[in-house]
């Protein structure tokens, strides 16, 4: 076994730019399948992470009721049951968010605008202040100042308001009244619009004061979780502990009420009014980043298909092309082979050296395909690119990432070596069965 | 006695710096409310329908002066009414209609109805789509007190009233009356905050059969300055509009 292995090692080396150029087709399949397999698989990642950020968490639960006079709100209540939830779930909570949020008219003198606002609890959220980037102003004052705003630096812009002024908030109630806030301007902070974070926050107490709810009230709560393979299970616990007693199994899929937001925008805008018949109480809505993910992995999933087929193509007219070399080195060989089976090779042993040739071949092919790989990865993923706003999404802080997968390359190598073997089969087996007369008293 | 009658003369100063107001009765609304009720009556047209042609000039300081030309149909019985844009050419084909609770907003670019509100703004501009339709002062309102004043050369009452419950868009909201003929001349609406918002004004009336409706009418942001909605009302016909008229397809029809 192993004398057939160094032979068969030694074959490739004796025709070094033919063996180049074989194995090189393989690496070229290879580094395609593998840059592209790597490059779908940091999309996805950064896809998912920065919807995280962007909706601010892993898991969203929002709170429906139905007010006296028949209309359907947005807000969670203290409740027993949430509150036991979150404690039981504790250890697999990285962090939670409760706010509340509002799409109010920003106005400063002749000048508006529309802005997402969060009405945050500073106190409870200390890893917001710390991960916004202050350009002007600071924060000493949110504590203080309870009508305090912070304002992403190009809304500031846009409005003309400097920090320490006064401006107008303009919104509706839960309930759709008209109602106005003035607000100090505290901070701005550096805008993160690409990544549909552009936000201002205030205190959620006086948030929820123009919203007409109570302090302690709120509209989102947000989980970031210790482990992401875990989020479909816990949305299920939060789905079936939050679930009232008279309310039916939430379909997920045929939900009509679930509207994503990003900054408070719905992505499907709803064009029908939903007919609902009213409940008592509180009835939960719980999401998750997966749902949202859902649509993009299909067409990830697509993409990878598309490079898997494109691979085997390469593949396929590589081993036509292993095939005729193998049929080549065989007639050049023959003489060779006659001697070695005169001096008592077996006919395995002949057509294992062929096979032990293409495996090397293959892995060779695939070895330098990876290191290719890795090479171009790094090359790439290393620059940082302008582009276009909504290509951000897809980045990560403007770089492309690749991840790279152990499972696929394994995979992806099996097959290389596997159609490797395929295509040098018949050689060998012809080679193999070669008489040693024959084969010796050959003129090639 | 000399500083009693300074104060005295004082105090009458200030009532007549304040525009001549005196304040009325204590606490007895009711010829006030009666008022409501007639302002609510005469807006509404109970045995006919209406249309007319609603030429909208906005005034925005950040986008300039937009002009918008509306054909509006209304069958107060049943609480119906179908607004088509016709003006800008760019929104045109757009419409608004009410039919009971709900109101739908048709955009002919999408073909799509979406569920919108009385209480949202008309367009972007200053005024709302509940001011197309009848008033509902006395359903929606009570009276939390009155003053007699003058508004220019005419007798008013400046009536103060708060919203009964969320249905409407502002929570307060003043009323100034024409004692002689419960014409409304202006009002001023307020946020749940009780800070001023819009101011309305009411210069020109026309009467049609028994209903009086505002054939002027102009709408001023109060939060943001210089920006406000004049709305005239012409070629207006009390004669009946087809029941087709108040229906989706219509609104699709008249795109096609």
């Amino acid at each position: 076994m192993l004398l057939t292995m160094k032979v068969a090692f030694r074959n490739i080396l004796r025709q070094k730019k033919r063996s180049f150029l074989l194995a090189g087709a393989i690496a070229f399949g290879m580094l395609v399948i593998t840059l592209m397999n790597a490059l779908t698989g940091g999309v996805v990642g950064n896809i998912r992470e920065n919807f995280s950020h962007a909706l601010g968490g892993h898991i969203f639960i929002m709170g429906r009721e139905w007010t006296d006079a028949g209309q359907m709100i947005m807000k969670i209540r203290p409740d027993e049951r949430l509150e036991q939830l979150l404690e039981e779930h504790g250890a697999q909570i990285e962090g939670f968010t409760r706010r509340s949020q509002a799409m109010p008219t920003m106005i400063f003198g002749s000048r508006q605008t529309m802005q997402m606002l969060y009405g945050v609890d500073f106190a409870e959220e200390t890893k917001l202040l710390e991960s916004l980037i202050v350009t002007e102003g600071s924060f000493s004052e949110i504590g203080t100042e309870e009508a305090s705003i912070i304002l992403p630096q190009p809304v500031g812009e846009r409005l003309g308001v400097q920090v320490g002024e006064t401006m107008i908030i303009r919104l509706e109630t839960l309930t759709g009244q008209q109602n106005v806030g003035e607000v100090k301007v505290v901070a701005f902070i550096k805008d993160q619009e690409e990544l549909g974070l552009s936000a201002a926050y205030t205190s959620r107490s006086y948030l929820n004061t123009l919203l007409g709810m109570d302090p302690h009230e709120y509209q989102l709560l947000n989980m970031f979780l210790t482990d992401l393979d875990m989020v479909d299970e816990f949305a299920r616990v939060f789905r079936e502990g939050l679930r009232a007693e008279d309310e039916e199994e939430e379909v997920v899929e045929a939900e009509p009420a679930v509207s994503v937001t990003v900054a408070g925008m719905p992505m499907d805008p709803m064009t029908e009014r939903e007919e609902l018949t009213p409940w008592e109480g509180t009835r939960y809505q719980i999401m998750h980043i997966n749902q949202i993910m859902e649509a993009v992995e299909l067409v990830v999933g697509v993409l990878n298909r598309v490079g898997q087929v494109i691979f085997l193509i390469l593949l396929v007219v590589t081993m036509v092309g292993i095939t005729n070399t193998f049929r080549m080195i065989m007639i050049e060989r023959t003489k060779e082979i006659g001697t070695m089976r005169a001096f008592g090779m077996h006919q395995k042993q002949v057509k294992n050296i062929f096979l032990w040739e293409a495996v090397f071949l293959g892995l060779l092919g695939c070895i330098a395909g990876l290191f290719l790989a890795l090479v171009i990865s790094f090359i790439v993923g290393g620059i940082e690119l302008n582009t276009d706003p909504s290509m951000q999404f897809f980045l990560d802080n403007g770089k492309i990432t690749f991840i790279f997968s152990l499972t696929k390359v394994v995979f992806n190598t099996a097959i290389v070596v596997f159609i490797s073997l395929l295509a040098a089969y018949w050689p060998a087996r012809a080679a193999a069965k070669m008489s040693p007369i024959k084969a010796l008293s050959s003129h090639t | 006695m000399n500083k009693m009658r300074f104060l005295s003369a004082a105090l009458v100063l200030c009532f007549l710096a304040a525009g001549f107001v005196v304040p009325a009765k204590a606490q007895d609304f009711s010829h006030i409310e009666a008022i409501l009720e007639r302002l609510d009556r005469q807006s509404r047209f109970e045995n006919t329908d209406f249309s007319s042609v609603l030429t909208m000039v906005v005034e925005d300081q950040e986008k300039g002066i937009e002009k918008m030309v509306v054909r509006q149909f209304r069958r107060d019985d049943g609480e119906r009414f179908l607004l088509l844009i016709q003006e800008p050419i760019t929104e045109k084909g757009q419409g608004y209609l009410l039919e009971g609770d709900n109101l739908w907003f048709y955009d002919p670019s999408s073909r799509q109805f979406a569920h919108t509100s009385l209480k949202e703004t008309f367009q972007g501009s200053d005024a709302r789509n509940a001011d197309f339709g009848s008033n509902s002062y006395s359903s929606s309102y009570e009276v939390e007190g009155y003053l007699e004043g003058t508004l220019g050369n005419f007798e008013v009452y400046i009536i103060d009233l708060k919203a009964v419950d969320d249905t409407v868009p502002f929570p307060f909201v003043k009323l100034w009356v024409t004692k002689d003929s419960d014409l409304v001349l202006k009002t001023e609406e307020y946020s749940l905050t009780y800070r001023l918002m819009r101011t309305g004004l009411y210069p020109k009336y026309t009467k049609v059969g028994n209903v009086v409706i505002p054939v002027q009418m102009i709408f001023v942001d109060e939060l943001v300055e210089g920006n406000k909605t004049q709305i005239s009302v012409s070629e207006i016909s009390v004669n009946d509009i087809p029941d087709h008229v108040f229906t989706k397809a219509y609104i699709e029809r008249v795109n096609r």
